[in-house]
């Protein structure tokens, strides 16, 4: 939580040395990148501090060993707002991307629902990001213009994390479905294989057996 | 005036940093809820939980108590903490792969329901920046700047880490192609191969029986 430290009396290096790492101690960006197993419903809540932040955020489906065909529901995605709203549903997917300014501030819950009867592991990130702005200060303080570029440049950066979270749990899940798709293409390739073999075995075998004794017995030798 | 001036600039800092906020999540009791993270190895990871209570004079009863482990994919448990209200852990990850945090309460006669603050930072995010800051005798504006060439420096090894895992991919795809065209020519030349040893046996077997 933000902690604001207001007023001062004579405050002596030291002190100011005791500031600064006390509020260095209170910030970080918001963000986490995590997975759950979805059974049916599973939510998280985070916390946004301003109203007026921009809520990023990414998720996508690490199937487990059932193998998503087209018939696949998908699950669904929502966002609710402390009053109650939803502020953004996205219905049948196995992976997004999402971003929405938050209208107010308060505990945001962000819920996945899975239809199916199979759990899913969903990993997913979510990221609060604020800009100070006027709206902040107090009367007769200025904004100073560096503070702001300096957390663009930060929510930049976040983006960019952001994305390369998306990108790794993609990668893991198509790494995932590829070494499945290989062991699967290598049953289905030696299970006529062996039919084969064993077809050309046995014909061998009857060949044999059949010229040892009919012919034999019928050539009269 | 100067005082004034100091508090001033303590604002403007606290604006500068966005507040680290927790994740929170409801636990039923008999149930377990376990989130798992993907750490790389040698990085630096650090979590704290705790039980919201409703209210904060009452304390916590036994049955809102919960039990945390925390294990690596390959099973060593890097925490372990039973019938507790709050805790934190730290460590270093010593091997690369998914860390689960799994937290359960125990069984109770009503159902309950648990609400669980949560918070798991790595890499740059864990770093403890009021140390480095202590150390450094560094003012806020820089040790921001600092943060930030951090966070650049783990994208950069990201993107390799990614480029790394597609050439993999790349590989495993370029494997299972060979594999499918050698297995495909070897059904091929077994098959042919059987016949043809059929053919011959045939031969032989009529022309020594002076039939062809």
């Amino acid at each position: 939580m933000a902690r604001k430290h207001r007023g001062g009396s004579r405050i002596g290096s030291s002190f100011l040395l005791l500031y600064v790492l006390l509020i260095s101690s209170c910030f970080s960006t918001i963000s986490e990148a995590l997975s759950v197993t979805v059974n049916e419903l599973e939510c998280v809540s985070e916390y946004v501090l301003y109203e007026g932040d921009t809520v990023s955020g990414n998720f996508v489906v690490v199937d487990h060993d059932v193998f998503w065909n087209s018939d696949h529901p998908g699950i669904d995605f929502t966002v609710t707002s402390p009053g109650g709203n939803n502020v953004k549903t996205i219905k049948g997917t196995s992976g997004d991307k999402f971003e929405f300014k938050a209208p107010r501030s308060g505990m945001y819950k962000f819920c996945f629902h899975n239809p199916s009867s199979a759990p899913e592991t969903v990993s997913f990130y979510i990221h609060v990001g604020h800009i100070p702005n006027e709206h902040d200060l107090a009367k007769d303080e200025h904004l100073d213009p560096i503070n702001v570029k300096i957390a663009e440049l930060r929510e930049a950066l976040e983006s960019v994390t952001a994305e390369q979270k998306y990108l790794k749990a993609r990668d893991a899940r198509h790494r995932h479905r590829a070494a499945e798709n290989q062991r699967n293409e290598l049953l289905r390739n030696v299970w006529p294989f062996g039919v084969r073999a064993y077809k050309g075995l046995i014909k061998g075998l009857l060949l044999f057996k059949m010229s040892a004794t009919t012919c034999r017995g019928f050539l009269g030798r | 005036m100067i005082a004034q001036s100091f508090s001033l600039f303590i604002l403007f800092l606290g604006f500068l940093f966005t507040s680290t906020q927790s994740l929170r999540f409801d636990l039923q009791s008999g149930h377990t809820k376990c989130i798992a993270e993907d750490i790389k190895s040698n990085s630096m990871t650090v979590g704290n939980y705790h039980v919201q209570k409703h209210d904060e004079n009452i304390p916590l009863p036994d049955s809102h108590k919960l039990t945390v482990r925390v294990t690596s994919s390959y099973g060593n448990s890097y925490h372990y903490a039973e019938h507790t209200e709050s805790g934190q852990f730290a460590f270093t990850a010593a091997e690369s792969g998914d860390y689960m945090a799994c937290f359960w309460l125990s069984d109770h006669n009503p159902a309950i329901t648990a609400t669980v603050d949560f918070e798991w930072k790595t890499g740059v995010a864990a770093k403890d920046w009021g140390n480095v800051a202590k150390k450094g005798q560094i003012d806020v504006m820089e040790l921001e700047l600092k943060k930030l060439l951090d966070t650049v420096n783990s994208i950069h090894e990201e993107m390799f880490y990614l480029r790394d895992r597609e050439d993999e991919m790349q590989e495993l795809n370029r494997a299972t192609n060979s594999k499918m065209f050698w297995l495909g020519f070897l059904s091929l030349f077994v098959c042919l191969s059987v016949a043809a040893l059929q053919f011959w046996h045939l031969k032989t077997f009529f022309e020594r029986k002076k039939l062809l």
